[in-house]
């Protein structure tokens, strides 16, 4: 079977840098369609374990809440194709708890005033790898986009993350904006960040920020100091970067299964 | 009725004078070795450097074209003319440089610039140095500041020249790298030696008179542990309907504890293809400052790369780019991060107006050696109407834990709040979208020499045409 070129790049730029895209063998993929009106329930919960592609489409004037949890050891690939209607609202809840991933996420924000958050976490270990394209196309007006991703790279681990905010043409008052902050917890690990906002549109407003290294040394020295061993202050700092994801999720039976897997009691261990 | 607020384009009427050329002084277009041959027999090329440009010429032939960036589609490299023989061999005083080429520059106030403000000048016209001059004391420092071909075949200097040229930037590095490997000529070659301070600048003056051409010039400068460099390079041409070829290469060593600032003011005219390749490789406790402002040019490709090489070395890259109707200014920098303790800072602004389209496009590697290296990048864009485009591709690649990089970006247009403050301390609107922008542009404008900021200013000059629609 030949590779797939997967997770391509809006704008593809040097490619000595390896960004571009990812390839993959994929040989089939499991298809799931979701349409959400206003009688469903608002919070869906998905286990990823399999090559997987999702489409959902919102409503107009509908809410509601995807959760997708990567928990598989194995590589896995999966795609999420988003569509907003008018005044439609999706908020995404990602966690990748291990595995080589490849994961899509495009959104369309086609409606007027509709918006898209994603509050994405990661926790890698050694031989882990996650390659993650996020694009979200703002095509309504006064559409919104706030993207957050946040995690921790142990051991070899390596992750890819290139998030794009798209102002398409007609877009006017919308605004967007993602924000990613990585942890390096092994001089082994490798990062990539690929923050991309490309403007077709005056009215709009677009930032994108990003933090990567270690702990904040004066962080570090506060928490000693209040008696904590700094292997435990990166644990904690670790967990604390799950754990803005996890907080959004409403389902007490899916945060249970989570901390299983993270080998965490609960929540306030 | 309203209208929207105009930010008027660059006054290209200083630039767009040009003269005839003798058309028997052309070579044919085309990149053939036979044409590369010819190249080297006007120019008298040492074995090596015949070899190399055969050499290049075939690396040229069997690379790909970049997939990204810019299209370049309106560009035939078979119709460009690559190299023009010059009408007079090179001066060191203007007086006897011919009076067409001399009106030129005079226009361009670089014979006025020379004596007022710099250590040296070197002007090229089309394919070759006309001028090149430095200032006795300068000289007299150690100095040296001459074309690249006479150093070439200097034998104080034969041997630098063959160990360094596109060392940094080799043939193989892009199509355009081969393709200046081939046909480069003209050019700059500076050495500054151990602990000399330059106080006041250098500048070498690049201009294209000659329409359906190519400017291919090399500038190599080194400079030895603690000197201090103020290089200043300009660019113009006049506007024609043929499309025109710049792919010139800047290949820059900073020694141990040297300082380096490169400042370049690029205003081709608008049939320009910029295909430019700038390098720097700076060792233990070196900086190198580009300082970046791209204003012309149909299309640019323009990302100067600085190589943090030794422990404590530092980079610094300030730009603004400009793109008004008809241009796809694809700018920006790389920062390689190869030693401990390392820093770069990266700044950029950029404009779209009328239908231009400006990219920001840059690299940032910190690789497996550079613990406790540190990046900052920070690049803002403005859209000044709604059929402008402008989109920012940054990339940042992390190899080791031990570093702490940051990266911003904002895209947007003036705020509305930012006008209304304004107004509120008794400015008009015009008055208010005029400074904005000019603030906008103020930490960029504030690193370019004097004469180029106030270039600058000018080119930002805002025309009001009632109130903000």
């Amino acid at each position: 079977m030949a590779n797939t070129k997967l997770n391509i790049l809006p704008v593809p730029t040097f490619a000595s840098l390896g960004v571009n895209y990812t390839e993959r063998d994929i040989s089939e993929y499991e298809i799931k369609d979701v349409t959400v009106s206003d009688d469903d329930n608002k919070e869906i919960v998905q286990y990823i374990i399999s090559d997987t592609i999702t489409n959902i489409t919102v409503d107009t004037n509908v809410s509601s809440k995807l959760i997708q949890i990567f928990d598989g050891s194995s590589q896995t690939a999966s795609r999420l194709n988003v569509t907003l209607a008018d005044n439609a609202r999706l908020d995404l809840v990602q966690l990748y708890l291990g595995g080589d991933l490849v994961s899509e996420i495009v959104t369309e924000l086609k409606g007027g005033r509709s918006a898209f958050t994603a509050d994405i976490a990661y926790d890698l270990g050694a031989g882990e790898g996650l390659d993650l394209n996020l694009v979200a196309n703002h095509y309504g007006r006064k559409s919104s986009s706030e993207i957050s991703v946040n995690g921790v790279l142990r051991e070899d681990a390596k992750k890819t993350f290139k998030g794009t905010i798209d102002f398409k043409n007609g877009a006017a008052g919308s605004v967007g904006s993602e924000k990613e902050e990585v942890i390096l917890m092994s001089e082994k690990a490798v990062n990539k960040t690929v923050p991309v906002i490309l403007c077709d549109e005056e009215d709009v407003m677009g930032n994108h920020g990003a933090t990567i290294g270690r702990i904040d040394e004066r962080h570090i020295f506060y928490m000693k100091s209040r008696g904590i061993p700094e292997e435990k202050i990166y644990e904690l700092m670790a967990r604390s970067k799950l754990m803005k994801a996890i907080r959004l999720i409403d389902d007490k039976q899916t945060k249970i299964k989570i901390y299983e897997t993270l080998g965490w009691g609960d929540e306030n261990e | 009725m309203k209208q929207k607020t105009q930010v008027a384009d660059i006054d290209r009427s200083l630039y767009d004078f040009r003269f005839d050329e003798d058309e028997n002084d052309f070579l044919d277009s085309g990149i053939t070795p036979e044409i590369i041959g010819e190249i080297s027999d006007e120019k008298g090329d040492p074995d090596w450097m015949r070899e190399f440009r055969l050499k290049s010429l075939e690396i040229y032939n069997r690379t790909k074209m970049v997939e990204w960036g810019a299209s370049i589609e309106g560009l035939d490299i078979d119709n460009i003319v690559t190299y023009i023989r010059p009408k007079s061999r090179m001066n060191t005083d203007w007086d006897n440089v011919p009076d067409d080429i001399k009106n030129t520059f005079e226009k361009l106030g670089i014979p006025q610039a020379e004596r007022e403000s710099l250590a040296g000048v070197g002007a090229q016209y089309d394919s070759e140095l006309v001028y090149h001059n430095v200032r006795e004391e300068v000289a007299q420092s150690g100095v040296v500041y001459t074309d690249l071909e006479s150093a070439m075949h200097d034998p104080k200097y034969a041997d630098i020249i063959k160990s360094h040229f596109m060392k940094l930037v080799p043939p193989t590095d892009h199509k355009f790298a081969a393709l200046h490997g081939a046909v480069w000529s003209g050019g700059s070659f500076v050495y500054v030696p151990k602990n000399v301070h330059l106080d006041i600048p250098l500048q070498s003056y690049f201009r294209l008179n000659a329409k359906g051409a190519g400017q291919f010039e090399h500038t190599l400068i080194i400079l030895e542990e603690g000197a201090y460099l103020h290089f200043i390079e300009g660019c113009s041409a006049p506007k024609y309907y043929e499309a025109g070829l710049h792919a010139g290469c800047v290949e820059l060593y900073v020694g141990k504890g040297a300082t380096l600032r490169y400042s370049t003011i690029e205003n081709w005219s608008k049939n320009m293809y910029n295909l430019n390749t700038k390098r720097a490789l700076v060792q233990e406790n070196g900086r190198i400052e580009w300082v970046s402002g791209s204003f012309g040019s149909h299309v640019s490709y323009l990302y100067p790369m600085s190589i943090l090489n030794g422990r404590g070395a530092s980079a610094e890259f300030t730009g603004i780019t400009f793109a008004g109707e008809g241009q796809d200014l694809d700018t920006g920098a790389k920062i390689v991060h190869n030693a401990p303790d390392t820093s770069s800072y990266m700044n950029t602004k950029s404009i779209s107006k009328s239908g231009g389209k400006s990219t920001f496009r840059s690299a940032v590697t910190v690789n497996e050696k550079a613990v406790g290296s540190k990046s900052s990048v920070n690049c803002e864009s403005l859209m000044l109407d709604n059929i402008s485009r402008s989109d920012t591709v940054p990339v940042i690649v992390t190899k080791t834990d031990k570093c702490d990089i940051g990266h911003e970006a904002k895209i947007g247009r003036i705020s509305d709040g930012a006008i209304f403050y304004l107004m509120s301390r008794g400015l008009s609107e015009e008055e208010a979208r005029a400074m904005i922008v000019r603030g906008f542009a103020d930490n960029v404008s504030k690193e370019l020499p004097l004469e180029y900021a106030v270039e600058m200013n000018n080119l930002i000059g805002l025309e009001m045409h009632g109130s903000v629609g």
